[in-house]
Protein backbone atom coordinates (compact mmCIF):
# COMPACT_ATOMS: atom_id res chain seq x y z
CA UNK A 1 0.00 0.00 0.00
CA UNK A 2 1.22 3.20 -1.30
CA UNK A 3 1.94 6.35 1.27
CA UNK A 4 -1.21 8.16 2.49
CA UNK A 5 -1.13 11.82 2.13
CA UNK A 6 -4.15 13.38 2.26
CA UNK A 7 -6.15 14.19 5.65
CA UNK A 8 -9.29 12.67 6.14
CA UNK A 9 -10.68 11.69 9.02
CA UNK A 10 -13.95 11.88 10.56
CA UNK A 11 -16.39 14.52 9.07
CA UNK A 12 -17.11 17.66 10.88
CA UNK A 13 -20.38 17.29 13.22
CA UNK A 14 -22.80 20.28 13.27
CA UNK A 15 -21.74 20.60 17.08
CA UNK A 16 -18.21 20.60 16.01
CA UNK A 17 -18.76 23.46 13.78
CA UNK A 18 -20.39 25.59 17.19
CA UNK A 19 -17.14 24.55 18.99
CA UNK A 20 -14.94 25.17 16.26
CA UNK A 21 -16.39 28.92 15.45
CA UNK A 22 -16.10 29.62 19.69
CA UNK A 23 -12.04 28.36 19.43
CA UNK A 24 -11.75 30.58 16.08
CA UNK A 25 -12.39 33.39 18.09
CA UNK A 26 -9.11 32.97 20.21
CA UNK A 27 -7.18 31.04 17.37
CA UNK A 28 -7.35 34.64 14.83
CA UNK A 29 -6.31 36.50 17.84
CA UNK A 30 -2.63 34.89 17.81
CA UNK A 31 -2.67 33.61 14.59
CA UNK A 32 -4.07 36.20 11.67
CA UNK A 33 -2.09 38.97 13.21
CA UNK A 34 1.28 37.59 14.34
CA UNK A 35 1.68 34.84 11.15
CA UNK A 36 -0.79 35.92 8.64
CA UNK A 37 -3.09 32.70 9.14
CA UNK A 38 -5.40 32.08 6.50
CA UNK A 39 -7.72 29.84 8.58
CA UNK A 40 -7.00 26.52 5.88
CA UNK A 41 -7.56 24.18 9.02
CA UNK A 42 -4.81 22.39 8.69
CA UNK A 43 -1.59 24.24 10.08
CA UNK A 44 1.46 23.45 9.18
CA UNK A 45 2.88 26.27 10.95
CA UNK A 46 5.24 24.47 12.56
CA UNK A 47 6.97 22.80 9.68
CA UNK A 48 7.40 26.31 8.10
CA UNK A 49 9.13 27.95 10.03
CA UNK A 50 6.28 29.90 11.76
CA UNK A 51 5.57 31.57 8.59
CA UNK A 52 1.70 30.64 7.23
CA UNK A 53 2.50 28.76 3.50
CA UNK A 54 -1.13 29.43 2.87
CA UNK A 55 -0.17 33.50 2.17
CA UNK A 56 0.98 32.23 -1.25
CA UNK A 57 -1.05 32.71 -4.31
CA UNK A 58 -0.66 29.22 -5.23
CA UNK A 59 -1.27 28.32 -1.67
CA UNK A 60 1.82 26.05 -2.17
CA UNK A 61 2.48 23.53 1.00
CA UNK A 62 5.57 22.11 -0.35
CA UNK A 63 8.11 24.53 -1.11
CA UNK A 64 8.16 27.85 -3.91
CA UNK A 65 7.13 27.78 -7.28
CA UNK A 66 9.89 28.08 -9.63
CA UNK A 67 8.93 32.18 -10.08
CA UNK A 68 10.43 33.47 -7.24
CA UNK A 69 12.84 36.96 -8.06
CA UNK A 70 16.00 37.41 -7.53
CA UNK A 71 15.36 39.11 -4.68
CA UNK A 72 13.07 36.92 -3.44
CA UNK A 73 10.11 38.55 -5.02
CA UNK A 74 6.88 36.81 -5.59
CA UNK A 75 5.98 36.46 -9.35
CA UNK A 76 2.44 36.80 -8.49
CA UNK A 77 2.59 40.36 -6.80
CA UNK A 78 6.62 41.58 -7.06
CA UNK A 79 5.99 44.29 -4.34
CA UNK A 80 5.40 41.26 -2.20
CA UNK A 81 8.06 38.75 -0.25
CA UNK A 82 8.08 35.17 -1.79
CA UNK A 83 6.47 33.76 1.35
CA UNK A 84 8.68 30.28 0.52
CA UNK A 85 11.67 32.54 0.38
CA UNK A 86 10.47 33.90 4.11
CA UNK A 87 10.47 30.09 5.21
CA UNK A 88 13.26 28.87 4.18
CA UNK A 89 14.93 32.10 5.95
CA UNK A 90 13.09 32.10 8.91
CA UNK A 91 13.46 27.80 9.13
CA UNK A 92 17.44 28.67 8.83
CA UNK A 93 17.16 31.57 11.21
CA UNK A 94 15.32 28.82 13.73
CA UNK A 95 17.31 25.67 12.87
CA UNK A 96 14.58 24.14 11.48
CA UNK A 97 15.54 23.40 7.98
CA UNK A 98 15.05 19.41 8.23
CA UNK A 99 11.17 20.10 8.88
CA UNK A 100 11.42 21.75 5.41
CA UNK A 101 12.03 18.12 3.57
CA UNK A 102 8.51 16.45 4.61
CA UNK A 103 5.57 16.13 2.19
CA UNK A 104 2.79 17.98 3.47
CA UNK A 105 -0.34 16.66 2.52
CA UNK A 106 -3.03 17.74 -0.01
CA UNK A 107 -5.49 20.02 1.76
CA UNK A 108 -8.37 18.26 3.07
CA UNK A 109 -10.87 21.34 1.84
CA UNK A 110 -13.82 19.87 4.54
CA UNK A 111 -11.29 21.72 7.29
CA UNK A 112 -11.11 25.13 5.03
CA UNK A 113 -12.27 27.99 8.02
CA UNK A 114 -12.42 25.89 10.62
CA UNK A 115 -10.23 25.62 14.18
CA UNK A 116 -7.19 24.24 13.44
CA UNK A 117 -6.33 23.57 17.53
CA UNK A 118 -9.75 21.54 17.61
CA UNK A 119 -9.01 19.81 14.72
CA UNK A 120 -5.28 18.64 16.44
CA UNK A 121 -7.34 17.73 19.22
CA UNK A 122 -9.80 15.73 17.00
CA UNK A 123 -6.58 13.76 15.85
CA UNK A 124 -7.72 14.89 11.96
CA UNK A 125 -4.38 17.19 11.38
CA UNK A 126 -0.71 16.39 13.35
CA UNK A 127 0.16 18.23 16.14
CA UNK A 128 2.49 21.33 15.67
CA UNK A 129 6.15 20.22 16.50
CA UNK A 130 7.88 23.12 18.68
CA UNK A 131 11.55 21.69 19.49
CA UNK A 132 13.71 20.71 16.87
CA UNK A 133 17.16 19.58 18.29
CA UNK A 134 20.33 19.26 16.36
CA UNK A 135 18.78 20.43 12.87
CA UNK A 136 21.91 19.95 10.45
CA UNK A 137 22.67 16.38 12.45
CA UNK A 138 18.84 15.76 10.98
CA UNK A 139 19.07 17.02 7.70
CA UNK A 140 22.00 14.65 7.26
CA UNK A 141 20.11 11.94 8.48
CA UNK A 142 17.12 12.25 6.39
CA UNK A 143 20.06 12.35 3.07
CA UNK A 144 21.36 9.20 4.32
CA UNK A 145 19.20 7.03 5.43
CA UNK A 146 17.25 7.44 2.01
CA UNK A 147 20.35 6.45 0.39
CA UNK A 148 20.85 3.29 2.50
CA UNK A 149 16.72 2.53 1.73
CA UNK A 150 18.08 2.43 -1.94
CA UNK A 151 20.59 -0.18 -1.17
CA UNK B 1 12.87 1.85 -27.74
CA UNK B 2 10.73 3.93 -25.51
CA UNK B 3 11.80 6.64 -22.72
CA UNK B 4 11.25 4.62 -20.03
CA UNK B 5 13.53 1.84 -21.64
CA UNK B 6 16.03 4.64 -22.20
CA UNK B 7 16.26 6.30 -18.91
CA UNK B 8 16.62 2.70 -17.23
CA UNK B 9 19.72 1.66 -19.79
CA UNK B 10 20.85 5.07 -18.62
CA UNK B 11 21.02 5.93 -22.28
CA UNK B 12 21.82 9.95 -23.32
CA UNK B 13 18.26 11.56 -23.65
CA UNK B 14 17.35 14.05 -26.20
CA UNK B 15 13.65 15.73 -25.41
CA UNK B 16 12.10 18.33 -27.99
CA UNK B 17 9.23 20.21 -27.49
CA UNK B 18 5.65 21.50 -29.18
CA UNK B 19 3.74 24.19 -28.42
CA UNK B 20 0.00 23.16 -29.47
CA UNK B 21 -1.98 25.50 -31.58
CA UNK B 22 -4.09 28.36 -30.00
CA UNK B 23 -7.39 26.70 -32.20
CA UNK B 24 -8.85 23.11 -33.23
CA UNK B 25 -6.56 22.19 -36.37
CA UNK B 26 -4.95 19.17 -35.82
CA UNK B 27 -3.03 19.27 -39.22
CA UNK B 28 -0.43 22.23 -37.20
CA UNK B 29 0.63 18.99 -34.76
CA UNK B 30 0.80 16.80 -38.02
CA UNK B 31 3.05 19.18 -39.83
CA UNK B 32 5.40 20.38 -36.96
CA UNK B 33 6.03 16.35 -36.20
CA UNK B 34 8.07 16.27 -38.99
CA UNK B 35 10.65 18.29 -37.49
CA UNK B 36 10.80 15.38 -34.77
CA UNK B 37 10.11 12.08 -35.90
CA UNK B 38 13.74 10.42 -35.57
CA UNK B 39 15.18 12.90 -34.25
CA UNK B 40 14.66 13.15 -30.80
CA UNK B 41 13.74 10.50 -28.06
CA UNK B 42 10.51 12.34 -26.61
CA UNK B 43 8.73 15.08 -27.18
CA UNK B 44 6.85 17.74 -24.62
CA UNK B 45 3.54 18.71 -24.88
CA UNK B 46 3.10 21.98 -23.18
CA UNK B 47 -0.18 21.70 -21.37
CA UNK B 48 -1.49 25.66 -21.76
CA UNK B 49 1.82 27.33 -21.04
CA UNK B 50 1.62 30.25 -19.59
CA UNK B 51 -1.69 30.60 -18.83
CA UNK B 52 -2.81 30.78 -21.96
CA UNK B 53 -5.79 28.77 -24.00
CA UNK B 54 -4.27 25.87 -26.41
CA UNK B 55 -5.17 22.61 -27.63
CA UNK B 56 -5.28 20.09 -25.26
CA UNK B 57 -1.77 18.12 -24.35
CA UNK B 58 -3.72 15.17 -23.80
CA UNK B 59 -5.01 15.28 -27.47
CA UNK B 60 -2.30 16.91 -28.81
CA UNK B 61 -0.29 13.88 -27.34
CA UNK B 62 -2.68 11.28 -28.94
CA UNK B 63 -2.02 13.04 -32.46
CA UNK B 64 1.52 13.27 -32.17
CA UNK B 65 1.38 9.34 -30.49
CA UNK B 66 -0.83 7.90 -34.03
CA UNK B 67 2.47 10.04 -35.91
CA UNK B 68 5.24 8.11 -34.59
CA UNK B 69 6.19 10.71 -32.09
CA UNK B 70 6.77 9.43 -28.28
CA UNK B 71 4.84 12.32 -26.23
CA UNK B 72 5.51 13.74 -22.83
CA UNK B 73 2.48 15.14 -21.45
CA UNK B 74 3.00 18.33 -19.27
CA UNK B 75 0.13 18.55 -16.50
CA UNK B 76 -0.55 21.55 -14.36
CA UNK B 77 -2.07 21.73 -11.29
CA UNK B 78 -3.32 25.32 -12.36
CA UNK B 79 -6.67 24.26 -14.50
CA UNK B 80 -7.42 21.30 -12.33
CA UNK B 81 -8.80 20.03 -9.18
CA UNK B 82 -7.41 15.95 -8.01
CA UNK B 83 -10.88 14.75 -9.29
CA UNK B 84 -10.33 16.31 -13.11
CA UNK B 85 -6.55 15.16 -12.71
CA UNK B 86 -6.92 11.59 -11.79
CA UNK B 87 -9.65 11.40 -14.80
CA UNK B 88 -7.39 13.02 -17.12
CA UNK B 89 -4.28 10.93 -16.17
CA UNK B 90 -6.23 7.69 -16.35
CA UNK B 91 -7.69 8.79 -19.83
CA UNK B 92 -4.09 9.72 -21.01
CA UNK B 93 -2.71 6.13 -19.94
CA UNK B 94 -5.60 4.48 -21.68
CA UNK B 95 -4.81 6.14 -24.84
CA UNK B 96 -1.00 4.66 -24.33
CA UNK B 97 0.44 8.12 -23.13
CA UNK B 98 2.56 6.92 -20.25
CA UNK B 99 4.82 10.21 -20.28
CA UNK B 100 3.95 12.63 -17.53
CA UNK B 101 5.55 15.83 -16.77
CA UNK B 102 4.10 17.16 -13.15
CA UNK B 103 4.02 21.08 -13.32
CA UNK B 104 2.69 23.53 -10.57
CA UNK B 105 1.81 26.00 -13.94
CA UNK B 106 2.12 29.54 -14.60
CA UNK B 107 -0.18 31.78 -12.39
CA UNK B 108 -3.80 32.64 -14.47
CA UNK B 109 -2.62 36.39 -14.41
CA UNK B 110 0.67 35.57 -16.74
CA UNK B 111 -2.03 34.48 -19.67
CA UNK B 112 -4.75 35.81 -21.91
CA UNK B 113 -7.25 35.32 -18.85
CA UNK B 114 -6.31 36.99 -15.80
CA UNK B 115 -9.55 36.99 -14.51
CA UNK B 116 -9.67 33.23 -14.59
CA UNK B 117 -9.70 31.23 -11.61
CA UNK B 118 -6.54 29.57 -10.54
CA UNK B 119 -7.11 25.62 -8.82
CA UNK B 120 -4.29 25.15 -7.25
CA UNK B 121 -5.69 21.70 -5.66
CA UNK B 122 -2.61 20.29 -5.74
CA UNK B 123 0.79 21.27 -6.20
CA UNK B 124 3.32 19.74 -8.52
CA UNK B 125 5.07 17.20 -5.74
CA UNK B 126 1.71 16.08 -4.42
CA UNK B 127 0.87 15.71 -8.59
CA UNK B 128 3.86 13.65 -8.94
CA UNK B 129 2.98 11.65 -5.60
CA UNK B 130 -0.45 10.83 -7.14
CA UNK B 131 0.91 9.74 -10.22
CA UNK B 132 3.13 7.46 -8.07
CA UNK B 133 0.35 5.97 -6.20
CA UNK B 134 -1.61 5.30 -9.45
CA UNK B 135 1.57 3.43 -10.32
CA UNK B 136 0.77 1.42 -7.24
CA UNK B 137 -2.83 0.97 -8.03
CA UNK B 138 -4.64 2.90 -6.31
CA UNK B 139 -6.47 6.69 -6.50
CA UNK B 140 -5.74 9.61 -4.00
CA UNK B 141 -8.93 7.69 -2.51
CA UNK B 142 -8.53 4.18 -1.21
CA UNK B 143 -9.98 2.57 -4.52
CA UNK B 144 -8.61 -0.10 -5.72
CA UNK B 145 -7.26 -0.21 -9.92
CA UNK B 146 -7.69 -3.03 -11.67
CA UNK B 147 -5.19 -2.24 -13.90
CA UNK B 148 -2.49 -0.11 -13.46
CA UNK B 149 -1.38 3.01 -15.58
CA UNK B 150 2.71 3.09 -15.76
CA UNK B 151 3.45 6.33 -15.57
CA UNK B 152 7.24 7.42 -16.08
CA UNK B 153 6.92 10.58 -13.81
CA UNK B 154 8.72 13.41 -14.48
CA UNK B 155 9.01 16.87 -12.54
CA UNK B 156 10.64 20.32 -13.00
CA UNK B 157 13.33 21.76 -11.51
CA UNK B 158 14.54 25.40 -11.53
CA UNK B 159 18.01 25.81 -10.39
CA UNK B 160 18.13 29.29 -10.95
CA UNK B 161 15.68 30.68 -9.07
CA UNK B 162 15.98 31.52 -5.15
CA UNK B 163 16.37 30.56 -2.30
CA UNK B 164 18.87 28.55 -4.28
CA UNK B 165 18.77 25.80 -0.98
CA UNK B 166 15.03 25.71 -1.64
CA UNK B 167 15.84 24.12 -4.55
CA UNK B 168 17.66 21.88 -3.64
CA UNK B 169 15.05 20.60 -1.13
CA UNK B 170 12.25 20.49 -3.52
CA UNK B 171 14.34 18.47 -6.17
CA UNK B 172 14.67 16.06 -2.85
CA UNK B 173 10.83 16.11 -2.37
CA UNK B 174 10.11 15.28 -5.57
CA UNK B 175 12.44 12.66 -6.45
CA UNK B 176 11.70 11.25 -2.78
CA UNK B 177 7.70 11.12 -4.29
CA UNK B 178 8.34 9.06 -7.10
CA UNK B 179 9.77 10.97 -10.12
CA UNK B 180 12.04 8.93 -12.27
CA UNK B 181 13.56 12.37 -14.58
CA UNK B 182 14.04 16.12 -14.07
CA UNK B 183 13.91 18.30 -16.68
CA UNK B 184 15.41 21.82 -15.81
CA UNK B 185 14.44 25.46 -16.50
CA UNK B 186 16.66 26.53 -19.84
CA UNK B 187 20.30 27.21 -18.58
CA UNK B 188 21.34 30.25 -19.14
CA UNK B 189 24.08 30.66 -16.60
CA UNK B 190 26.37 28.17 -16.63
CA UNK B 191 28.51 28.50 -13.25
CA UNK B 192 24.82 28.24 -11.27
CA UNK B 193 24.12 25.67 -13.10
CA UNK B 194 27.38 23.57 -12.45
CA UNK B 195 27.17 24.72 -8.77
CA UNK B 196 23.44 23.23 -8.86
CA UNK B 197 24.65 20.12 -10.55
CA UNK B 198 27.42 19.48 -7.58
CA UNK B 199 24.96 19.56 -5.16
CA UNK B 200 22.44 17.02 -6.86
CA UNK B 201 25.78 14.79 -7.32
CA UNK B 202 26.61 14.77 -3.75
CA UNK B 203 23.37 13.96 -2.45
CA UNK B 204 23.00 11.16 -5.38
CA UNK B 205 19.61 12.50 -6.53
CA UNK B 206 21.39 11.98 -10.18
CA UNK B 207 21.43 8.36 -9.68
CA UNK B 208 17.86 8.39 -8.72
CA UNK B 209 16.64 10.53 -11.43
CA UNK B 210 17.92 11.66 -15.18
CA UNK B 211 18.30 14.82 -15.15
CA UNK B 212 17.87 16.31 -18.08
CA UNK B 213 19.22 20.11 -18.72
CA UNK B 214 17.15 22.48 -20.65
CA UNK B 215 18.58 24.55 -23.76
CA UNK B 216 16.50 27.23 -25.13
CA UNK B 217 17.86 28.62 -28.71
CA UNK B 218 16.82 32.22 -28.92
CA UNK B 219 15.91 34.13 -32.16
CA UNK B 220 16.64 37.43 -31.22
CA UNK B 221 18.28 39.50 -28.05
CA UNK B 222 14.93 40.63 -27.93
CA UNK B 223 13.59 37.54 -26.38
CA UNK B 224 16.93 37.60 -24.01
CA UNK B 225 16.05 40.91 -22.54
CA UNK B 226 12.24 40.05 -22.62
CA UNK B 227 12.97 36.93 -20.33
CA UNK B 228 15.17 38.85 -18.21
CA UNK B 229 12.97 41.90 -17.17
CA UNK B 230 9.36 39.70 -17.36
CA UNK B 231 9.78 36.19 -16.66
CA UNK B 232 11.06 35.54 -13.31
CA UNK B 233 13.17 33.01 -11.64
CA UNK B 234 15.54 32.93 -14.99
CA UNK B 235 19.79 34.11 -14.48
CA UNK B 236 20.88 35.19 -17.89
CA UNK B 237 24.99 35.83 -18.06
CA UNK B 238 25.44 39.13 -20.05
CA UNK B 239 28.12 37.16 -22.15
CA UNK B 240 25.05 35.36 -23.94
CA UNK B 241 23.06 39.04 -24.46
CA UNK B 242 26.82 40.71 -26.02
CA UNK B 243 26.60 38.03 -28.02
CA UNK B 244 23.69 38.12 -29.49
CA UNK B 245 23.46 42.23 -29.40
CA UNK B 246 27.06 41.68 -31.29
CA UNK B 247 25.71 39.28 -34.03
CA UNK B 248 25.45 40.00 -37.73
CA UNK B 249 23.04 37.13 -37.84
CA UNK B 250 21.10 36.63 -34.27
CA UNK B 251 19.40 33.34 -35.23
CA UNK B 252 22.67 32.14 -36.59
CA UNK B 253 23.90 32.86 -33.69
CA UNK B 254 21.29 31.86 -31.35
CA UNK B 255 21.79 28.37 -32.71
CA UNK B 256 25.81 28.16 -32.17
CA UNK B 257 25.33 29.66 -28.49
CA UNK B 258 22.40 26.53 -27.92
CA UNK B 259 24.95 24.12 -29.57
CA UNK B 260 28.13 24.81 -27.92
CA UNK B 261 25.67 24.89 -24.67
CA UNK B 262 24.86 21.56 -25.12
CA UNK B 263 28.49 20.48 -25.70
CA UNK B 264 29.58 21.91 -22.34
CA UNK B 265 26.66 20.87 -20.26
CA UNK B 266 27.35 17.30 -22.06
CA UNK B 267 30.51 17.08 -20.30
CA UNK B 268 29.34 17.62 -16.80
CA UNK B 269 28.52 15.16 -14.65
CA UNK B 270 25.73 13.66 -13.38
CA UNK B 271 23.78 15.13 -16.64
CA UNK B 272 21.46 12.43 -18.39
CA UNK B 273 20.23 14.35 -21.02
CA UNK B 274 19.23 17.64 -22.90
CA UNK B 275 15.58 19.38 -23.07
CA UNK B 276 15.79 21.64 -26.08
CA UNK B 277 12.74 23.87 -25.82
CA UNK B 278 12.66 26.87 -28.08
CA UNK B 279 9.90 28.59 -28.08
CA UNK B 280 7.48 29.17 -30.88
CA UNK B 281 10.33 28.07 -33.47
CA UNK B 282 10.23 24.24 -33.50
CA UNK B 283 11.93 23.89 -36.96
CA UNK B 284 15.42 24.75 -35.58
CA UNK B 285 15.72 21.37 -33.08
CA UNK B 286 16.87 19.20 -36.34
CA UNK B 287 19.18 21.65 -36.69
CA UNK B 288 20.84 22.00 -33.05
CA UNK B 289 20.39 18.30 -33.03
CA UNK B 290 22.49 17.65 -35.95
CA UNK B 291 25.09 20.37 -35.39
CA UNK B 292 25.36 19.50 -31.73
CA UNK B 293 26.70 15.52 -32.86
CA UNK B 294 23.63 14.40 -30.59
CA UNK B 295 22.26 12.13 -33.47
CA UNK B 296 24.71 9.67 -32.58
CA UNK B 297 24.05 9.99 -28.68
Amino acid sequence: MPIKFVTTGKPITPGERKVSRVLLLFEDIVKVPVFGCQRCGECILSSTGFVCSQRCPKRLRNGPCGGTGEGGQCEVYPERKCVWYKIHKRSKLFGRLSLLYKLNNIHNWNLEGTSAWLNVFMKRITAPIWFVRGDKQKVKEILSNDAQRKD
Amino acid sequence: MTLKEKIEAGKFIVCGEIGPPKSCDGDVLREKSKYFKGIVDAVNITDNQTAVVRLSSIASAKILLDEGIEPIIQMTCRDRNRLAIQSDLLGAAALGIHNLLCLTGDYQKFGDQPEAKGVFDLDSIQLVATAARMNCGFLLSEQEMKKTPGFVIGAAANPFAEPLEMRIIRLYKKVQAGACFIQTQPVFDMNIFNKWMEKVVELGLHEKCAILAGVMPVKSVKALYHMKKEVPGVKINDEYISRLEKALDPKEEGVKIAVEMIQTIRKIKGVRGIHIMPVMWESITPVIVKEAGLNSA
